[in-house]
């Protein structure tokens, strides 16, 4: 079973130019740190710049979501609950091998980081010290965090299963959710939540870095809203009819 | 031989009674027509049987068995339900090597319903180039990918030109022939008149008629004029 998600995924262009985004991400995210200023000297901007990694998940998370509401949008889940009418296997297979792919695509970003991160410390006179700063806790947690991400995509697609409005729904969730129920219930309460917890994970300190869960806490919270999510979508997927 | 056996099948959404107490047999070795206006419940029937929708009450039975105890659903029945289940991007060749990964069957019979449903020269392109009667053909390649000795088919002949619908006729009574068992659910009743042996006609959910197509008269109209009047809406 694992092998058909492998083959469906193979045999269409759209989900690879979604996860070559990422790595793109990281490239551009990284260039935007030292152009606008960062100094090359500074440990901490070095782990700055690696945190990208962790930024890269949304797009596993996208990744995630087409897995299964694009498999309702097309109406090819009817042939694959007619190959397995065991549903929680099927989204099993799917939550395997779309992690998989996450944790791959984490490493290219990762692998990426490193190089375009060398690259700019050597051009700007500074020296890059691959174990300094935290550097292996970011690239760990960045990687964590787009394996997670691509569980819980899984689970939104099949909790939401109309294509566009689960993406929209992902991502007006990261882009205003958040930060609005951060301010609401302040950053206490609103560190629990995934993108926060997230931030906590991949080492991102995009927000008020003092108010995040310490890296550890983020990843066990991350991990949670993953099982939760994975488990939503089995339930989910093993209850409703297929029309 | 293996039979379909639907049983006191019923299926409500909300306060809506789709499919209201249906029992049919579909007997082997024949085609048997699955008539009934639009809305009179064939889709959600054969939904039900294949497994996709959970029945309110009753059971539909492949070989006495319900769909999700099969061992090898792809081998048992094949099914066509719509011409929209297919990735665009995807070629037709990758659509159906998903299908025998996911229900493990022989590489080889990939291009070998290919071939059956003639597409073997369109085996590499993508389906978004397809007509509806290609992709309709490409349906039908993975209906009958497991080699299954049951064939429920919703509106085969959608998309299909005159000599498709030719050639689909004597696909299905080749298959019918082999003592499979052949449901085929339409509403355009000339093309079961011409093709099928058994029918079944349903209305508002409920069965109306099920039995030799000769039972309701021998003559070419004969068909559509019962049929009108088992499904003459009763007000």
């Amino acid at each position: 079973m694992i092998r058909s998600e492998f083959r469906k995924l193979g045999s269409v262009r759209s989900p690879w130019l979604l996860l070559a985004a990422g790595p793109l991400i990281v490239v551009a995210g990284i260039t935007g740190l030292i152009q606008s200023g960062g100094n090359v000297h500074d440990p901490a901007v070095q782990s700055r710049a690696l945190a990208h990694v962790g930024l890269a998940a949304l797009f596993t998370l996208l990744f995630g979501i087409m897995a299964v509401a694009g498999e309702y949008r097309h109406g090819t889940i009817t042939d694959t609950f007619l190959s397995s009418p065991a549903r929680g296997r099927v989204i099993a297979a799917k939550l395997a091998s779309y992690g998989l792919v996450g944790a791959a695509a984490g490493l290219v970003s990762s692998v990426v980081a490193i190089g375009v991160t060398a690259a700019w410390w050597a051009a700007e006179g500074g020296s890059f010290h691959p174990g300094a700063g935290g550097t292996w806790l970011t690239l760990g947690g960045g990687l964590a965090a787009n394996v997670a991400f691509a569980v819980i995509g899984v689970g939104v697609g099949a909790l939401i299963r109309n294509l566009v409005a689960a993406v929209a729904a992902a991502l007006a969730w990261i882009a205003l959710v958040e930060g609005i129920a951060g301010q609401i219930a302040g950053p206490g309460p609103a560190r629990w939540l995934p993108f926060y917890a997230s931030e906590a994970l991949g080492r991102t300190n995009l927000s008020a870095a003092g108010h995040l869960l310490p890296q550890w806490a983020g990843g066990l919270v991350l991990a949670g809203y993953a099982a939760a999510f994975a488990a939503a979508a089995v339930v989910t997927t093993l209850r409703r009819d297929v029309t | 031989m293996t039979d379909v056996e639907v049983r006191d099948l019923t299926k409500t959404f909300g306060r809506v009674t789709a499919v209201d107490g249906m029992s049919f047999t579909v007997p082997a070795g024949k085609i048997t027509g699955f008539l009934g206006p639009n809305g009179a419940g064939k889709t959600t029937t054969l939904r039900m049987a294949l497994g996709l929708v959970r029945p309110s009450a009753g059971e539909a039975l492949i070989g006495g068995v319900p769909y999700h105890r099969l061992a090898r659903p792809r081998r048992s029945v094949g099914a066509l339900l719509e011409a929209t289940g297919f990735h665009p991007g995807r070629r037709a060749r990758d659509h159906l090597r998903v299908l025998t990964a996911a229900g493990g069957l022989p590489g080889h019979r990939v291009d070998e319903v290919l071939g059956q449903v003639g597409l073997a020269s369109s085996a590499g392109r993508r389906v978004r180039e397809f007509s509806l009667g290609m992709r309709q053909r490409l349906g039908l390649a993975a209906a009958l990918l497991g080699d299954p000795p049951v064939l429920l088919l919703d509106e085969p002949a959608n998309g299909l030109d005159p000599a498709g619908i030719a050639w689909l006729r004597g696909l299905l009574r080749g298959l019918a022939d082999e003592g499979r068992t052949v449901l085929v659910a339409s509403h355009v009743l000339s093309e079961v008149a011409q093709t099928a042996d058994h029918v079944v006609i349903v209305n508002e959910g409920r069965l109306r008629f099920a039995g030799p197509l000769r039972e309701l008269g021998e003559t070419s109209g004969a068909l559509e004029s019962a049929f009108l009047n088992l499904t003459a809406v009763s007000r």
